[in-house]
C-alpha cells in the first residue's frame, strides 16, 4: 500500500489526492495577542491511503484536520501555505465553491458524535440532507439513498433507525449515523478528528473495523487524527506524529511505532500502557510519562520545541531550529540528532 | 402532556374569543351602528323566566320605556318578548363570503335584547364589543406578527453573521428600544392624516406599532442564534457542505422558536393594549367603527364613568384577554 508513499514534501506526485504544504494557522486570542498553533505542514496523501496523524491534546492535530477542509474556528486563520485536493486549492476556494466539496467530494467527522448531531431532527433526515444539499435529488431518492447508506455503515434494522432521534441511540448507532452523512455523497476523502475518543473500547473497535471495511469498498482516502497508536497502528498506511504545531517525524505505520527516529516519538511510545504482561492492579509498575508539559503556544521555544522536554538533547538544540531531513523508508524527522 | 393540557387551558379559551369576535355580525343581536334613540344609556337588559303570574315561561325580556322620572328605565310588565334562537335581523355578509340575515339571539317586537346595556346613542353594547375586539384583538395579532417578522429576519441576521452587521442592527435595535414609544406612535399617527377610513386606520395603526416593536424581539432571537449557530452540529453540517441558507433554516432558526412562540404570546396583548390605548385617546380608530379603544373612551365623560357600569365592560374583557396570554406565555 505504501510503496509509494511519499512523506513530507515531496513533490509532483501525480496519484496524490491531497497535498498538504507548508500549512500554518494562527489563533488569535482573547487579548488579541496571536498564537502559531500549526508551521510548516506538509504531506501527502494518495487515493485510498489512510495516514494517520498522532500526537499529544494541543499538538496542532485538530487545527490540521480543520485546516485543510476551512473549518477553523472565527479566530483562527490560516497564515500560509497550500491544500491543493483533485487539484484545486482548498484555501483559496469561495465559500460556494468549498461547500460544494465539503460533504461531496471530502467530509469530515468529529470526537463525539452526539453533538454533531442535531437532537431535533430524525438520524435518518439528516443523513438524506447531505445528498439533498448536494445532488439536489426529490425528496424520496435522498431518503431512498440515505436508508441504502444506513444499511452500508451496518443498520440492519434501517427503517428504525431512520426515523430514530439522536438521543434514542447509542453512542456508536450515532458515529455510525454520522459516517453515513460523511459519505451518503461517496467522498474521496474522509477526514476523522478523533471519531472514537469518546466511545467505549468495544464500540471503537467497532467503528474501526467499519472504516476499515468503508475504505477497502469505497476506495476512500483517510486522514485519521488520533492520540491512539495501537489503533491508529492496526488502521493507517503512514503516519505523522505531531508535537507543538509542527510534524516532527513522519514515515510509514511501523516504521513510525517499531523504529521512530524522533526522541518525542520514542517518549510517547514508551508511555503505552503495554497490557497484560504488565500485570494490572497494585503491584504494576507506574505508567511512564513524558516529563514536563507542552510548551504555550504564544511563547514557543526558540530552537527545538520539544528540546525542554527531550531525553536525548543536544547543546546546540536550545538555539537552532531542527528541519524537517528524510529518515528511513520515505520517511521525515525534524530533529538535530539526525543533522548531518 | 401535562404542560400540553395546561397550555390548552389558554388556547381555548383565545380561540373561542377569536371565534367569536371573527363571526361577530352572527353572535352580535344587531348591527354595531344601529341607534335606539329613545334608550341612550339603557342597562343590561334583565332576562326573566317566570311571567307576572309566577308561571314559567320560555327565557324573555320586558320592553324598556323611560319611567315617569324621565331619567331612567322601566320595564313595560304587559308583554313579555321571548327570545328567539336563529332570529332573522339585520342582513349582513359573514366573513364577507356569504350573505344572510340570521343572528344567534333575538327577541320579539317591540322589545329590544340589551344584554351588556346601550351607549349614548342607544347602540347595543354587546354589538358594539364584539366588533370592536375584532378590531383590537387583531391588530395586537398582526402587530405583533409584523414585529416578530422584522424581529426575526434582523435578529437572525445580527446573531448568525455577527461582526459589523451585528453591530448596526443591534445599536440600531437599542435606539428602538430608548424611543418612547407612546409618544412616538401619537407623533406618528398626528402627523399622518386623521380623516382615513377604518380599514387604512386599522393598517396604519398596525404597521405603525409593529415597526416600533421589532427590537425586542429582535435581540432575543439574536441571543438565540448566537448560541445555536456555535453548536457542534453546525459546524458537523458546516463540514458535510451546508451553505448559510440551510444552516440557518434548518438548525438556527428551529432554535429560536420557543422565544418566539413566548414573546408573541407577551407582545399580542402588549399590542393590544397599544391600540386600545390610541383609540382611547382617539387616534386610533374612529366612529362609528367600534374598538375597546374608543368605547373605553366613552368613559373619559365623568357622568358615564361615574353612573354607567356597563360601560366598563371592554376593560374586563381586556383584563380577561390579558390573564389568558400571559397564563399562555408562562406555559409556554
Amino acid at each position: 500500500m505504501s510503496s509509494h508513499a511519499a512523506c513530507g514534501a515531496r513533490e509532483g506526485e501525480p496519484e496524490a489526492l491531497l497535498q498538504v504544504r507548508d500549512l500554518a494557522v494562527h489563533y488569535v486570542g482573547a487579548g488579541g495577542e496571536e498564537a502559531a498553533v500549526l508551521e510548516e505542514a506538509s504531506f501527502d496523501l494518495a487515493v485510498g491511503e489512510t495516514l494517520g496523524v498522532l500526537g499529544e491534546s494541543g499538538g496542532g492535530k485538530s487545527t490540521l484536520a480543520l485546516a485543510v477542509l476551512g473549518l477553523l474556528p472565527p479566530n483562527g486563520r490560516v497564515t500560509a501555505g497550500r491544500v491543493s485536493f483533485h487539484g484545486r486549492d482548498l484555501l483559496r476556494l469561495s465559500r460556494r465553491d468549498l461547500d460544494q466539496v465539503r460533504g461531496d467530494e471530502a467530509s469530515m467527522i468529529f470526537q463525539e458524535p452526539g453533538v454533531s448531531l442535531n437532537p431535533c431532527m430524525r438520524a435518518g433526515d439528516q443523513v438524506a440532507d447531505v445528498a439533498r444539499v448536494h445532488r439536489r435529488w426529490p425528496a424520496k431518492r435522498c431518503r431512498e439513498e440515505a436508508r441504502a447508506m444506513l444499511e452500508l455503515v451496518g443498520f440492519d434494522d434501517s427503517d428504525g433507525v431512520f426515523g430514530a432521534y439522536p438521543h434514542q441511540l447509542s453512542g456508536g448507532q450515532k458515529q455510525r449515523v454520522v459516517i453515513a452523512q460523511a459519505l451518503v455523497c461517496r467522498p474521496a476523502l474522509l477526514i476523522a478528528d478523533e471519531p472514537t475518543a469518546s466511545l467505549d473500547a468495544t464500540t471503537q473497535a467497532e467503528i474501526v473495523a467499519l472504516l476499515r471495511d468503508l475504505r477497502q469498498r469505497l476506495g476512500l482516502a483517510m486522514l485519521f487524527v488520533s492520540h491512539d497508536v495501537a489503533l491508529l497502528h492496526s488502521l493507517v498506511d503512514r503516519m505523522i506524529v505531531m508535537y507543538a504545531g509542527q510534524i516532527v517525524e513522519s514515515g510509514s505505520r511501523d516504521q513510525v511505532v517499531l523504529k521512530p527516529s524522533h526522541p518525542y516519538t520514542r517518549e510517547l511510545l514508551r508511555c503505552v500502557p503495554g497490557g497484560a504482561e504488565k500485570g494490572v492492579g497494585p503491584g504494576r509498575p507506574r505508567l511512564p510519562t513524558i516529563l514536563g508539559s507542552p510548551p504555550d503556544p504564544a511563547r514557543w521555544p526558540p530552537g527545538c520545541r520539544f528540546e525542554p522536554r527531550c531525553p536525548d538533547r543536544l547543546e546546540s538544540c536550545g538555539a537552532r531550529r531542527p528541519e524537517p531531513r528524510p529518515a528511513g523508508d520515505a520517511g521525515t524527522v525534524r530533529c538535530l540528532l539526525y543533522d548531518d | 402532556m401535562r404542560r400540553r393540557r395546561k397550555i390548552l387551558w389558554a388556547v381555548v379559551p383565545l380561540a373561542a374569543l377569536h371565534g367569536l369576535v371573527l363571526l361577530a355580525e352572527f353572535f352580535a343581536p344587531y348591527h354595531y351602528a344601529t341607534q335606539n334613540r329613545m334608550l341612550p344609556y339603557a342597562p343590561p337588559t334583565p332576562v326573566h323566566f317566570f311571567d307576572q303570574e309566577g308561571r314559567f315561561h320560555r327565557p324573555f325580556v320586558y320592553e324598556l320605556v323611560p319611567d315617569e322620572t324621565g331619567m331612567g328605565y322601566r320595564e313595560d310588565l304587559t308583554r313579555p318578548c321571548s327570545i328567539r334562537f336563529f332570529v332573522k335581523g339585520e342582513p349582513y355578509r359573514l366573513l364577507g363570503l356569504f350573505s344572510t340575515d340570521r343572528h344567534l339571539l333575538g327577541v320579539d317586537e317591540p322589545a329590544r335584547l340589551l344584554l351588556l346595556g346601550t351607549d349614548g346613542f342607544g347602540r347595543d353594547q354587546l354589538s358594539r364589543l364584539l366588533h370592536g375586539g375584532r378590531i383590537s384583538l387583531f391588530a395586537g395579532f398582526l402587530a405583533a406578527a409584523l414585529s416578530l417578522g422584522i424581529g426575526l429576519a434582523l435578529g437572525s441576521l445580527a446573531g448568525f453573521y455577527g461582526r459589523w452587521i451585528d453591530a448596526v442592527i443591534m445599536r440600531g435595535a437599542e435606539l428602538f428600544m430608548a424611543l418612547p414609544w407612546l409618544y412616538l406612535l401619537l407623533g406618528a399617527r398626528a402627523f399622518l392624516p386623521l380623516s382615513i377610513s377604518p380599514v387604512q386606520t386599522f393598517l396604519l395603526l398596525v404597521s405603525l406599532i409593529g415597526t416600533i416593536g421589532w427590537a425586542r424581539p429582535a435581540r432575543l432571537i439574536r441571543g438565540v442564534v448566537l448560541s445555536a449557530r456555535e453548536r457542534d452540529y453546525v459546524l458537523a453540517a458546516k463540514g458535510f457542505g451546508a451553505g448559510d441558507s440551510y444552516l440557518l433554516g434548518r438548525h438556527v432558526l428551529p432554535q429560536t422558536l420557543g422565544v418566539v412562540y413566548t414573546q408573541a404570546a407577551l407582545l399580542i396583548p402588549l399590542y393590544i393594549l397599544a391600540e386600545v390605548t390610541l383609540s382611547f385617546l382617539g387616534l386610533g380608530v374612529a366612529e362609528p367603527e367600534p374598538s375597546w379603544g374608543n368605547m373605553l373612551g366613552e368613559l373619559q365623560k365623568y357622568h358615564v364613568l361615574t353612573s354607567y357600569w356597563w360601560m366598563f365592560s371592554p376593560g374586563l374583557v381586556l383584563v380577561v384577554v390579558f390573564i389568558v396570554y400571559h397564563h399562555l406565555a408562562r406555559k409556554l
